[in-house]
């Protein structure tokens, strides 16, 4: 009995890769399709993250420090943040158009067919171009890493992996949030201008640079702090306020888990309000 | 008999909330305040059985409630009350499950990808629906032989005519060999050639494999052509459950006999018919057909006065339709 279940859960489980290797390839088949918006991805997103990333270093050459964070300290925070941006912008993306969903009725495409409808919602469409974004990203922690001594460990390695997978996961859980108000809003209003601009503010820079009720509020509320902030803090040995150390790096995981399970909840409670769109 | 029953629909019911909005500026403002909140019974306490193997439409005005009746049954929507069973099974509770079971096509919409060729919508299914190459190639290659899918299954959805647009969603929907099939106005907008291709493809597929049914449709020469029985749906209300043959007889059970006579003096009547409209030298009898046969009627009156033409006219299906609709 028990072993009939894991069985199954395998079989699933290899289902759903099998799937997924075919939505990438399909993906891969897209931007052949359209090659020309791969050069302007190719050339406007790292452009984008250099700039910003300049931006930085003259603020830091003016005034020498930010916060008790030096320039190599910034340049690990950002490159890594890039890189947790990059990764939800392949997999996550979709949450920003989820207005555009629910009023043309797309999800009736998904609810028709025999997989879970907040797998095919991310991964029909996966978004492999976010690819370019990961570029400035490593390039920036590169850069870092050398600037701030940083000295590597295999823990240390194994610790960047979880606190990356588990920014992901807050960050493509708060597109989601935002994303399900379209079941009850049935506006194709699109958040993801302002989740950019909420997310670069908050995670490209040191938490602690703001006021402390908006750290409070960016730690246990809208648990953003957790995205780079406390993780990198705990890798680069800065006193965040919090005395987790390395530890930091799985509590991220773990509040990545709870805030892409919790937003799993609510898009499911949202999915039985989705009315389709009439003809 | 108990599981012959392939699709089960008990006091099924689909409410909307809609926002009352008032004209005008000030409408809207007061809107923000004081929200006047409508329900629309869209479907209503609707009951359905349809058995293994049947062909059913279901028609209606628009807005009568057949795409939330459809949507329904296909787990799109869920239901504000009632229960849609599919062989046996509550599509609300075991959605994925279900759906395994059952092909869909929404002609107003694709399931195909618009950038790609054909095929990779295909290739998709195939993994989606865990069909194995085989089985795979042996369902494209018979319907291939009614639809020549085959044709143009190396062409981007994009650059396809809606007919073979919607060919190649119909050919998705069966890959996997379901047991029921909806059809949400499959042949709007089609041309005569391909609507005549995909009747013969429904046809085929309901007498080979015994394909459950449901299409909606606005399009009386689908239900002439595919469909035994009718569901008429009108204000969210199931009002005709019958046979075509039924309904024919009980709405319109009446023929018009139409009799072109040499000239236009002295027009013959007839006890068992009444004489509808004369205009000229043609006039038009509405018979009974428990009264008088039509025969009959053209030798009596042929003996009154010479005929030069006859031609006898049934009502037909957009007439019935109509009649029903007005009910």
């Amino acid at each position: 009995m028990k072993n009939a279940k894991i069985k199954c859960l395998l079989h699933t489980l290899a289902h759903y890769i099998d799937v997924t290797i075919c939505h990438i390839r399909m993906a891969f088949l897209m931007i052949v399709e359209y090659p020309s918006n791969i050069a302007g991805w190719m050339i406007s997103n790292p452009i984008q993250f250099i700039l910003g990333f300049a931006t930085i270093k003259f603020v830091v050459e003016q005034f020498g420090q930010i916060n008790g964070w030096t320039y190599g300290q910034l340049a690990f925070l950002y490159g890594l943040s890039v890189i947790s941006h990059a990764l939800s912008m392949i997999f996550f993306v979709q949450g920003w158009f989820m207005g555009f969903y629910v009023v043309e009725g797309e999800f009736d495409r998904y609810l028709t067919r025999p997989l879970g409808v907040m797998y095919q919602f991310f991964f029909t469409n996966i978004n492999i171009f976010g690819v370019t974004d990961l570029i400035p990203g490593i390039l920036v922690f590169l850069y870092g890493c050398v600037e701030s001594n940083f000295t590597w460990s295999i823990a240390k390695v194994i610790c960047i992996l979880l606190m990356l997978i588990g920014a992901t996961f807050i960050r493509g859980g708060l597109y989601l949030c935002l994303g399900t108000t379209s079941f009850f809003t049935k506006s194709t209003m699109d958040f993801g201008q302002y989740t950019q601009e909420i997310m670069d503010k908050t995670t490209l820079y040191p938490l602690s640079m703001y006021p402390e009720s908006m750290q409070f509020l960016l730690t246990y509320l809208i648990p953003i702090g957790w995205v780079s902030f406390y993780p990198i803090s705990g890798l680069l040995g800065i006193d965040s306020g919090q005395t987790y150390g390395l530890l930091a790096s799985v509590i991220t995981l773990l509040v990545g888990l709870i805030v892409l399970a919790v937003a799993g909840l609510w898009f499911n409670y949202g999915l039985n309000k989705y009315e389709s769109a009439g003809n | 008999m108990e599981n012959n029953k392939m699709i089960e629909v008990t006091d099924l019911s689909k409410d909307y909330h809609v926002v009352k909005k008032e004209a005008g500026l000030s409408g809207a403002i007061k809107g923000l305040f004081k929200s006047g909140k409508q329900t629309i019974k869209a479907v209503s306490h609707v009951d359905l059985s349809v058995d293994k193997g049947e062909i059913i439409a279901v028609i209606g005005p628009n807005g009568a409630g057949k795409s939330s009746l459809i949507k329904m049954m296909t787990g799109v929507l869920t239901p504000t009350g009632g229960q849609v069973l599919i062989n046996g099974k509550d599509i609300t509770k075991n959605r994925k499950e279900v759906v395994k079971n059952i092909g869909v096509v929404f002609g107003q919409r694709t399931q195909l990808n618009w950038d790609l060729r054909l095929g990779e919508s295909f290739e998709l299914l195939r993994h989606i629906y865990e069909i194995d190459r085989d089985e795979y190639e042996k369902n494209l290659e018979v319907m291939d032989e009614i639809l020549g899918i085959k044709e143009i299954i190396n062409k981007p959805v994009r650059q396809m005519s809606l007919g073979q647009r919607v060919k190649g969603d119909l050919v998705a929907a069966m890959l996997h060999s379901p047991e029921v099939l909806f059809l949400d106005e499959p042949t709007i907008g089609l041309d005569v050639n391909t609507k005549f291709a995909l009747r013969k493809f429904i046809k085929e597929i309901n007498r080979v494999n015994k394909t459950t049914i449901v299409l909606t449709t606005h399009d009386l020469g689908d239900i002439e052509e595919l469909c035994e029985r009718l569901i008429i749906i009108n204000h969210g209300k199931i009002i005709e459950d019958c046979n075509l043959l039924d309904i024919t007889d009980r709405i319109a059970p009446y023929k018009t006999l139409v009799v072109e006579y040499y000239d236009d003096e002295n027009i013959p009547t007839h006890e068992n018919s009444t004489l509808d409209k004369v205009e000229g030298n043609v006039a038009r009898y509405r018979f009974m057909k428990n009264d008088i046969t039509a025969a009959a009627l053209i030798a009596e009156l042929s003996n009154k006065k010479k005929m030069k033409d006859v031609a006898i006219e049934e009502v037909g299906i957009d007439e019935i339709i109509r009649i029903a609709y007005g009910q």
